[in-house]
């Protein structure tokens, strides 16, 4: 794959405003935060359908939800907690509720805003939205998932919650469409079972080929969707690996993890699962770099999480 | 439709929200029955709306903030003919498309989910602004509480309302001065709500609401005014009609009793005969 490294931010702000040229439908809101979420073109092309509200991210959702009533399909993008845990209410009456047709995206998830406290980090945005009936959760894992996440949460008709992150990122394989619900099988394997989400795909993929050179075999499972989670796709691979661990730049609880857990559960698959994220605490500040590196999310930290579990189970 | 029968139409309203009330043994009934006048003359003479195409996009559109007045809007609606009459006396009950709420989902007529206190304005100016960006006619009205004007977001949207110019946009303030923990200005006053209110850039109207011309008036003011969105402060009666009922805040959140009941609705009876023979 090209090494290429792609804005996120700048590539979901390109692919809605390309989408915007043939549906008129796309609004776009702004609290404050049009530009660095991408938006400078639209702005330029369409500032008609282009509401910058200013700092007010509770009312925006509200506003999303009455444009939505009217057939508009508004896409509203700030800082991850700001959209989630912030508006937690409004998300859940004015869009879960009435099954509104918004499209809500929360930018510099977990911890990519790392130096800006934990009042920026946004670790518990699966946990929440996951408890809004209706709300289908989306995490695109390399910048072309990113332009086809775009085009599947326009195209589908209810309320979306989308987490993009902050850092460039580069393609990681040959790109598919986006389909709601259902997951990549990045690599075949049968050490263990490998479930990732996000930006965190692209770390554990440098582990897993790392493993490889080593003999393990790690079958890596990528989620360009978080909810509803992809059942088949992981079930018929905890099967034959007979262990899971679940790799996500969200709190160990909450998220991801338990979303397979309790999948596994439910369907009667008891192998062991392993949930590897973010300790469930107020996380530190530093670069993105270090913070990785000391929660062990990096891809070397991911390979040793790896290599003990397996160790460990034997 | 004359005035005399908007007051009947209001007084067949206010007998539904205390059936509805006291067959579910739970509800809002003061803060339904300050709500009735204007409720009233909104679903019948001055929103355009069709019970046969309720869903039409060009459709001037309500927003009841205060989402406990839920039995006076349901009873409108019943009225207007969205659903039969009867339904209303569901309230509340398993299975009711009559929920404690209102719900766009389960009620027909019902432009906006609500319940939560301070949402509805936000709601009501993302309509407003989509009708202006793509050149509809619609009109949007919303209706709070003003013990609700405590809520935060209530000014997060009054403030992108004025300074969008929302001029299809009329927020109504149904000023009954009571909340649950009592008087508004002793609980956390809002007053002088006109003055915040033209802060934000709104038109300011301020008038009885449970008179009709006051009402129809107000309302006609608010449709000359451009480039500011209009804010209509009620001064009504939480309870109004029940006499038992009037100014008393613990009837924000209560049923009658048998006795209550009784007397209640001899009171709306009597009413409504005195208008007849008017």
């Amino acid at each position: 794959m090209s090494e290429k490294m792609f804005d996120p931010r700048k590539t979901f702000g390109k692919a809605v405003t390309d989408l915007a040229e043939a549906d008129n439908r796309i609004v776009v809101l702004s609290a404050d935060s049009g530009k660095s979420s991408g938006f400078s073109d639209f702005m330029e092309k369409y500032p008609e359908r282009y509401f910058e509200c200013g700092i007010m991210e509770q009312g925006v959702v509200g506003i999303s939800s009455g444009l939505a009533t009217t057939g508009k399909i508004p896409v509203f993008c700030a800082i991850a907690p700001f959209v989630t845990a912030r508006p937690f209410e409004m998300f859940r009456n004015d869009l879960g509720y009435m099954n509104q047709n918004a499209k809500i995206v929360g930018r510099n998830c977990g911890i990519t805003y790392s130096d800006l406290g934990a009042t920026h980090h946004s670790l518990d945005d699966f946990a929440l939205m996951r408890m809004i009936p209706g709300v289908v959760i989306l995490a695109p894992q390399d910048p072309n998932e990113i332009i086809d996440a775009v085009s599947a949460m326009i195209e589908y008709e209810g309320p979306v919650y989308m987490r993009i992150g902050n850092p460039k990122i580069k393609n990681l394989y040959e790109r598919q469409p986006v389909v709601i619900g259902k997951g990549r099988k990045i690599c075949e394997g049968d050490a263990i079972t490998l479930i990732t989400t996000g930006s965190t795909t692209a770390f554990a993929m440098e582990a897993v080929q790392e493993l490889a050179k080593e003999g393990v075999y790690v079958e890596h499972i990528g989620l360009s969707t978080v909810w509803p989670i992809d059942k088949e796709l992981i079930i018929e691979s905890a099967q034959k690996t007979k262990r899971v661990i679940v790799v996500e730049e969200h709190y160990v609880k909450g998220g991801l993890s338990t979303i397979v857990l309790e999948m596994l559960n439910e369907n009667e698959v008891h192998v062991p699962v392993i949930a590897h994220g973010i300790p469930h605490d107020y996380a530190s500040n530093g670069s993105y770099e270090e913070l990785m590196s000391y929660y062990k999310l990096d891809s070397k930290g991911i390979k040793g999480i790896i290599t003990n579990f397996i160790k460990e189970d034997k | 439709m004359n005035k005399k029968e908007l007051k009947l139409v209001a007084n067949n309203i206010r007998k539904a929200i205390i059936n509805g009330v006291y067959a579910a043994k739970a509800g809002h009934p003061g803060g339904s029955l300050s709500a009735t006048d204007i409720m009233t003359y909104l679903y019948f003479q001055e929103m355009r709306i069709d019970i046969n195409d309720s869903k039409n996009p060009s459709r001037d559109r309500f927003v009841l903030s205060k989402g406990h007045a839920a039995p006076c809007l349901y009873a409108a609606l019943a009225y207007k003919g969205f659903f039969p009459v009867e339904d209303l006396l569901t309230l509340r009950k398993l299975g009711s498309h009559l929920q404690g709420h209102p719900c766009i989902a389960h009620t027909p007529g019902i432009d906006m989910s609500s319940g939560s206190l301070g949402q509805g304005v936000s709601a009501a100016v993302g309509m407003a602004l989509s009708a202006k960006i793509f050149k509809e006619e619609y009109r949007v009205y919303t209706l709070l509480g003003d013990g609700e004007l405590q809520e935060g977001q209530v000014w997060e949207a009054a403030m992108l309302a004025g300074f969008k110019k929302l001029d299809n946009l009329v927020v109504i303030v149904d000023n009954n001065n009571l909340q649950i923990d009592g008087p508004i200005d002793e609980v956390n006053s809002p007053y002088p709500i006109d003055k915040k209110f033209e802060a934000f850039n709104f038109h300011i109207i301020t008038i009885n609401g449970h008179d009709y011309d006051e009402i129809e008036s107000a309302f006609n003011e608010a449709k000359r005014i451009k480039g500011k969105p209009t804010a209509i402060i009620a001064k009504t009666v939480k309870g109004k009609g029940v006499s038992f009922m009037e100014n008393k805040a613990s009837w924000h959140g209560a049923a009658p009793n048998a006795e209550q009941y009784a007397i209640a609705m001899e009171e709306l009876e009597k009413a409504g005969d005195a208008l007849c023979q008017k």
